[in-house]
């Protein structure tokens, strides 16, 4: 079934926890919301389960506008964030607790359906506080899904639980997904969780959705440096544009690159000039490719393409931009070795400050004249063993993976989004 | 040798393990602290118990002197002569747990979920006749229930009182000395020991779960019904003791607001007591007392089921 927010927004007295907001989840997928805690996730969550009632806008399910339906009416359930398991119920009464409400039949039967589906059986008759906390979050994952709801809502659901079991979660909850077909909800705050299960990632950030689109087309093509920065970390380099008749580093190649002149490079770095259009032609993370597309986003009254890809639309037209690029898809090249540097790439020479050896990766900070902590990742095939600090280098990254951002739309700078985890 | 001697004692000085005397003190600590409380049971508690249990058994009287002579007749007397105020007493504490329940629930639970900021005004307004004597705001009742007075002049116009003089619970032209008003009497003076238990309980359910009862479909009543009264449960059994217990023991409430007609076994144990000065016989009726609220309450904790309550 189809989530519709349309116009929804949510004030507690002065202060507005969900500004306007359109969003449209199609039915069947994995949707996530993703942002910091005070962001409004939770809070969107809760008006789609009727735990809160919007200050505007309407919810709308399929065709049925539910906006002033009571929680007890919906076709929707929820799996909290600290269970909230019925402490005087066993396992079995609490997951049969949706069923006798409605007072449908076979209950058992479905019960030890759904005791099956979340393997535990054998623990249908503990209380909730004889089990363990993955067991626990699994109990409320069958409370939730025996009631076959139409929409499966999940605020944190893994918050508790150590690392491990949190990736096996992760791949145990989209398993279910899959197997149930349910449109799933979910509300987290960590970057990884959203990527391993979404199809689809709406940013939020201050009440507003920053943006919304399938985790490779996020990570790949962010659009405001708050995304840039909370999905993973990027490199984000302050530029002006040289217009396509400039002096230097002109479109000779006539690869339909943009340049941007950063203060203390050498050259004019190099930028896709359609970071839009990017998101279809691109290859890749696939499955979640076509969800992405039929979901659409934007801040009601503004439009909704408004906010979006229009950051390099105006600085092509001469406003300062920001230009960032992933630190995995930089490369380095000792100073004495710059011939070794593809023609066409961005380079940037700087000194290796500090290097880190993680075992998996390699992780460099390079100071050079345009960023004063430039962000290396390596992996650790073939080790270069003159990479250590204080050694001078060139870091050089292929334009196709640089992207640009509006610097002074959104009310951010470099630094948005990164204190968050 | 005298070089050697004085080496030793610093090298053990280290990180030593504590010296002997420390670790009896630490295993001892449990003790020294239930000390205090200990003294005040065996003084207070079984000491009594125990003179009065011999007190029970003895025969004779206050001229002679009593002595045991191991003479239960005293109990089978209380029971044949006092049956009907025992009856009364554990009638109207029932009566009286029971509109203790019906008011301080829902002011307990409008305490503990929908106060806000005005909750602990609410729990000081609970606690503030403990200011006052229990003495006084009985008598205080006296006067607002008085023959003539604005409650009765209402419940008069109203015709509640014939209803109730019809059911026998009053007079029909008045309130003291009624059934009602001892009953009315017990309920306000053992209104706190409901609500206070009640409120704690209520106000340790996490609000969560009234979320998710309703996210799973349960209406406001079926998430009382299925999670908030089960889960209060514990509040409701000590609350309940609470009232009840005291409040089958009660004589000041039975004196000042009833006649000898609502007289209740503490209202006969006093005056055994007291006025005709026969100790075995007022200390058999505490006994008995003391032995049918027991077998009450074991009854009703079996019922209530307290094993499982969270």
């Amino acid at each position: 079934m189809t989530i519709l927010l349309s116009g929804v927004s949510k004030t507690f007295g002065d202060f507005t926890a969900v500004h306007p907001l359109d969003l449209s989840v199609p039915e069947g997928s994995f949707f996530a919301l993703l942002g910091a805690s005070g962001c409004g996730k939770t809070t969107t969550l809760r008006m789609l389960a009727g735990l809160e009632e919007p200050s505007s806008g309407r919810v709308l399910l399929g065709d049925d506008d539910i906006t002033g339906l009571p929680p007890h009416r919906r076709p929707v359930n929820t799996v909290f964030q600290n269970y909230a398991l019925f402490p005087h119920l066993d396992v079995a009464e609490n997951i049969a607790f949706g069923l006798r409400r409605r007072r449908t039949g076979r209950i058992r039967a479905q019960v030890d359906e759904m005791l099956d589906l979340v393997q535990l059986g054998a623990l249908a008759h503990r209380k909730p506080r004889q089990l363990s906390g993955g067991q626990q979050q699994r109990v409320a994952l069958a409370r939730a899904l025996v009631n076959r709801p139409r929409v499966l809502l999940l605020d944190e659901p893994l918050g508790a639980l150590d690392l491990k079991l949190r990736r096996r979660m992760q791949l145990e909850l989209k398993r279910i997904q899959t197997e149930v077909g349910i449109t799933f909800v979910h509300v987290t705050h960590d970057q990884e969780e959203a990527m391993t299960m979404a199809d689809t990632v709406a940013v939020m950030n201050e009440g507003r959705v920053e943006q919304l689109g399938a985790p490779w087309e996020l990570y790949e093509h962010p659009r405001t440096p708050f995304v840039a920065n909370f999905l993973g970390t990027s490199n984000l380099l302050r530029g002006e544009p040289v217009g396509p008749g400039g002096e230097e580093g002109d479109d000779s190649a006539g690869d339909g690159a943009l340049r941007v002149r950063v203060a203390g490079a050498p050259a004019p770095l190099r930028l896709p000039r359609p970071p839009a259009a990017a998101g279809t032609a691109a290859d890749g993370a696939g499955t979640g490719g076509t969800s992405a597309e039929e979901t659409a986003v934007g801040e009601a009254g503004t439009g909704g393409t408004s906010a979006e890809g229009t950051a390099v639309g105006e600085a092509a037209t001469g406003g300062p931009l920001l230009l960032g690029v992933r630190p995995e898809k930089i490369a380095l090249a000792p100073a004495d070795a710059a011939h070794t540097v593809p023609e066409g790439h961005n380079a940037l020479p700087g000194r290796i400050t500090d290097a880190g050896y993680l075992g998996v990766s390699l992780t460099y900070i390079v100071e050079t004249d345009a960023c004063r902590e430039l962000t290396v990742y390596a992996q650790n095939v073939e080790r270069d063993t003159r990479l250590t600090p204080g050694t001078r280098v060139v870091a050089h990254w292929s334009p196709a993976h640089t992207f640009g951002l509006d610097a002074q739309g959104h009310g951010q700078d470099a630094t948005a989004g990164r204190e968050a985890p | 040798m005298t070089a050697v001697v004085p080496a030793a004692p610093p090298a053990a000085a280290g990180p030593e393990p504590d010296p002997p005397s420390a670790r009896r003190t630490r295993r001892l600590t449990p003790y020294w602290l239930l000390l205090p409380a200990g003294l005040w049971l065996a003084v207070f508690f079984a000491a009594p118990l125990v003179y009065q249990a011999s007190t029970s058994v003895q025969s004779g009287s206050l001229e002679e002197g009593f002595r045991v002579t191991w003479e239960f007749s005293h109990y089978t007397d209380a029971l044949a002569a006092y049956g009907p105020h025992f009856l009364r007493s554990f009638a109207y504490a029932a009566i009286a747990t029971a509109l203790c329940l019906l008011i301080g629930y829902p002011l307990a639970y409008m305490t503990a979920f929908r106060a806000g900021r005005w909750r602990n005004l609410v729990l000081v307004a609970v606690i503030a006749p403990f200011f006052t004597s229990f003495l006084i705001r009985t008598l205080a009742w006296k006067t607002i229930l008085s023959d003539g007075g604005p409650v009765v002049g209402a419940l008069d116009a109203l015709h509640v009182l014939d209803v109730t003089g019809a059911l026998g619970l009053t007079g029909d032209t008045r309130l003291l000395a009624t059934p009602l008003a001892v009953v009315c009497g017990l309920t306000y003076n053992f209104l706190p020991f409901m609500i206070l238990p009640l409120y704690s309980s209520l106000e340790r359910i996490d609000p969560t779960l009234h979320e998710a009862a309703r996210d799973l479909y349960a209406t406001p009543a079926a998430t009382f019904r299925k999670v908030t009264f089960p889960l209060s449960l514990p509040g409701v059994v000590a609350g309940t003791l609470l009232t009840f217990i005291p409040a089958s023991g009660d004589y000041i409430n039975a004196q000042l607001l009833g006649s000898p007609a609502e007289q209740m076994i503490g209202n006969a144990i006093q005056k055994q007591f007291l006025n005709v000065l026969d100790y075995p016989a007022a200390a058999a009726m505490s006994f008995l007392l003391m032995a049918l609220i027991l077998i009450v309450v074991s009854v009703y904790l079996r019922k209530a089921g307290t094993e499982e309550l969270v």
